[in-house]
């Protein structure tokens, strides 16, 4: 088996695991983004349905409730997470 | 397996009023024209919203533009506008 083929790292997996799944995405300025993955690609760019608006963490309450669809900036994203 | 990426979900937005976050506490709001994966955006009727804190008081500032090309690294965020 070489070395990129039928050979899907943990990482991988888990990011096409959570696809439909309601996700946390934090990106460098510190805001959260809570909302559901509708999909993602290999440079970390997101799409999110419903997705609402914190900083920092949603204890710290809700800036914005976005109504479309939200696409965030692969370079942007420091981590996701299953919510 | 083809699942739609992001940016394919973009495609969507074309000819469609956008709203972008971009780096430095600013936003834009216009028509989005094209992108491309860096996504760097055209936009048409673009309206560039500054905010700043000034004397602990937050402040806006527009500047509008008929066409305005933005280099993709200040993106962080794309969305469609909300009405308020």
């Amino acid at each position: 088996m070489s070395a990129n083929e039928s050979k899907t790292t943990a990482s991988a997996q888990f990011l096409s695991n959570i696809i439909g799944q309601s996700v946390v995405v934090k990106v460098h300025n510190g805001m959260l983004y809570k909302g559901v993955l509708e999909s993602i690609d290999g440079f970390m760019n997101i799409a999110l349905n419903k997705a609402t608006e914190h900083y920092e963490s949603d204890e710290n309450g809700l800036l914005h409730r976005y109504d479309g669809d939200v696409f965030v900036r692969g370079t942007q994203v420091l981590y996701i997470s299953e919510a | 397996m083809s699942i739609e990426t992001p940016l394919d979900l973009l495609k969507l937005n074309l000819d469609e009023k956008v709203f972008v976050k971009l780096r430095g506490a600013r936003e834009m709001t216009g028509t989005l024209q094209a992108f491309d994966t860096h996504c760097n955006i055209v936009l048409s009727n673009a309206t560039e919203t500054i905010y700043e804190l000034l004397e602990g008081e937050l402040k806006s500032n527009t500047k509008s533009s008929d066409m305005v090309f933005v280099r993709g690294d200040s993106v962080t965020l794309i969305t469609t506008p909300s009405e308020d």
